[in-house]
């Protein structure tokens, strides 16, 4: 097991690698540049050569790449232009607020799409199950930040159920846990929305596949209860592909956050990032890039790993 | 003769879509004695099978249906019983051994959970309980290393443990009825002979009824008691075990009979029926096996034959026959 995950970290870095030579070359391709934005109406062409060769920005693209990645590879993420801050602690600031709202979606969006798969699986071509599929595709097609404006609209301007954005009460001096999750609930109820759709799709068809299954009537077979047959015999066996879904999913998540997080005013990665992209913030807009494409990678080998954990039948020891 | 263990009256299993209604077990009687087994035997889409999930009652949902009979169980109509019962009845009292070990078996769950589930459901017992009497049981069904093996999962046994395992399983509540579907297909000729003889011994110290499913003449000369001969949906012939490869009535059995391959008679070409199976979409009016029948006459094709006894216990579906 071990072994297999070493293998698998060295097989990750010329991926990684890879991903950093075309989102080097793409953000550069963007037109635009920040020495100009930085200063602004400070701006004189001498200003402007002067920063940037404190920039390093006068050297030649693959002499900054060259720069970047020894940095990079000596754990340094370089200096933000708009914070003059390091990336690595703006990162490791705006991480657990997205994390947040990343890991309560999912599991909400997992559990949900779970027994909304299941039960319209069981109960596959009923009325319900059309107006589930219906309802499903309606909030797979909509833009997240559609649907977030509009949760804005309804619960937060209409109702004032709960706040429209931020992280906690600016006006609370002792903010607590519950003015916290007061605020996270419409943020992470487009996220989760958003995503429950396409994952209750795949449940949906994973256990109608696994019903039909041949141990699945050995099951029945026995005379075990329904309840039995499907907690024990049917969803263990539906909830193996949501894992690599699972896997898959997790650097799109962020991806998601990063509307939701500019429509809520929810300072994360999605913000930080965003904000960047205004700026043309490189070593900003590298930094997040490069750790999505970590997390793409982690997230796979996690759900490889989790994978074996949950069928026997996959083992890592001659692989 | 002794009230029967089962008795199947006129029952119909038919699969319903908007186009067509395929009737798949189209109006069979079969009793089953205690203690005896019975071979019901017959080519693929015979029904043979439809009639086994039927006793069951795990016949596909939600197309297929029973459409009509009876399935006396100890006098006991079992299509009458609600969900909740027939479950009880189910792994407890009748239990059901599938073709393909290698699917039937759960492939995330110990062997040790499989079997100790059944046990809990209907014996009440604790799992540790459970546990040991489920070695207990494998070590009787002939399963080596059984204190190992319940801890251990389906892909890591053998095509011929994995069946041993699964007869473990359906005898562990020591039913009535057990019904066989092509048990050892699957396996090589040497387990095969393994299997069955398991089965026998099971049949004889338990009293177990075994109805068991086949194509295999070879199985129903070493196993039956009695046996069925089913045609397009439909029992052709029911006699003694004996009887049917001394003295075949129905011409299907007798061409049945043709078909199996001898050491004695040197023959190039092994004798085969001609044609197929007719549609059960859209059965003849007449006879069904009239278009196959080498004996057939013109009025074969007008009028069904009736299921009638030609020969005290010995039922023929055929009218030429006497």
């Amino acid at each position: 097991m071990l072994s297999y995950i070493v293998r698998r970290i060295m097989e990750a870095i010329p991926a990684l690698l890879g991903i950093s030579i075309i989102s080097f070359i793409l953000l550069h391709i963007v037109p635009g540049d920040p020495v100009r934005i930085m200063l602004g109406q400070h701006y004189t062409a001498q200003r402007a050569a002067a920063l940037s060769a404190s920039l390093g920005l006068n050297k030649p693209l693959y002499m900054q790449y060259l720069i970047w990645l020894g940095n990079i590879v000596r754990g340094n993420l370089g200096y933000s232009y708009n914070y003059s801050q390091p990336v690595t602690s703006l990162i490791v600031h705006a991480l657990p607020t997205t994390l947040s709202l990343v890991l309560i979606s999912t599991i909400f969006a997992q559990l949900f799409a779970m027994a909304i798969g299941t039960i319209q699986a069981y109960f596959e071509n009923s009325i319900a199950d059309h107006i589930v599929s219906v309802l499903n595709y309606f909030f797979y097609s909509m833009p997240s930040f559609w649907l977030g404006i509009l949760l804005v609209i309804f619960f937060a301007i209409e109702l004032h159920w709960f706040p429209s954005g931020g992280v906690v009460n600016p006006q609370d001096p002792n903010p607590g846990f519950a003015d916290w999750l007061h605020h996270l609930v419409l943020p992470a109820a487009t996220l989760t929305l958003i995503t429950l759709a396409g994952y209750s799709r795949y449940m949906r068809s994973s256990v109608r596949e696994t019903l039909l299954l041949d141990y699945v009537r050995t099951a029945r077979a026995k005379g075990l209860r329904e309840s039995q047959v499907m907690f024990r015999h049917v969803l263990r066996n539906s909830i193996l592909p949501q894992i690599t879904l699972f896997g898959l999913s997790f650097p799109g998540l962020f991806a998601g956050a990063l509307f939701i997080e500019e429509i809520f005013n929810y300072p994360g990665m999605g913000l930080l990032y965003w904000n960047a992209t205004g700026t043309l913030d490189y070593p900003v807009l590298l930094g997040v890039t490069m750790f999505l494409g970590v997390l793409t990678i982690v997230g796979n080998l996690l759900a490889d790993i989790l994978y074996s954990l949950v069928d026997p039948r996959i083992s890592f020891d001659n692989m | 003769m002794a009230e029967p263990l089962l008795a199947i009256r006129d029952l119909k299993t038919y699969f319903v879509s908007k186009h067509a209604e395929v009737r798949a077990v189209d109006g069979i009687d079969i009793d089953v004695q205690k203690g005896q087994i019975v071979c019901i035997v017959g080519e693929s889409g015979c029904g043979k099978s439809m009639t086994s999930l039927s006793i069951m009652r795990l016949v596909p949902k939600p197309r297929g249906k029973i459409v009509n009979g009876e399935i006396l169980f100890n006098g006991k109509d079992l299509l009458k019983l609600s969900d909740r019962q027939m479950s009880d009845m189910r792994g407890s009292e009748i239990s059901m051994i599938f073709q393909e070990p290698m699917t039937a078996l759960n492939p995330v769950l110990t062997i040790g959970t499989q079997i100790s589930e059944i046990l809990v459901r209907h014996r009440g017992m604790n799992k540790r309980q459970a546990l040991d009497k489920a070695v207990e049981m494998l070590k009787f069904v002939g399963v080596p290393r059984a204190n190992e093996i319940i801890h251990e999962f389906p892909h890591q046994l053998s095509g011929g443990l994995r069946q041993r395992v699964m007869i473990a399983m359906a005898m562990i509540c020591e039913p009535k009825l057990l019904i066989a579907d092509e048990p050892t297909t699957a396996l090589d000729v040497t387990i095969q002979a393994q299997v069955l003889e398991l089965m026998k011994k099971m049949r004889d110290e338990t009293g177990t009824a075994i109805i068991m499913i086949t194509h295999d003449l070879g199985v129903v000369a070493d196993m039956a008691d009695h046996v069925v001969v089913m045609y397009a949906g439909q029992v052709v012939e029911s006699v003694a075990a004996d009887t049917v490869f001394e003295q075949p009535k129905h011409p299907y059995t007798r061409a049945l009979m043709d078909s199996i391959p001898s050491l004695e008679e040197d023959k190039d070409v092994l004798y085969s029926i001609p044609g197929t199976v007719p549609s059960a979409a859209n059965f003849p009016k007449g006879c069904r096996f009239a278009e196959r029948c080498p004996l057939a006459q013109p009025s074969c094709f007008d009028k069904a034959p009736e299921l009638r006894e030609v020969a005290p216990g010995h039922l023929v579906r055929c009218d030429l026959v006497s």
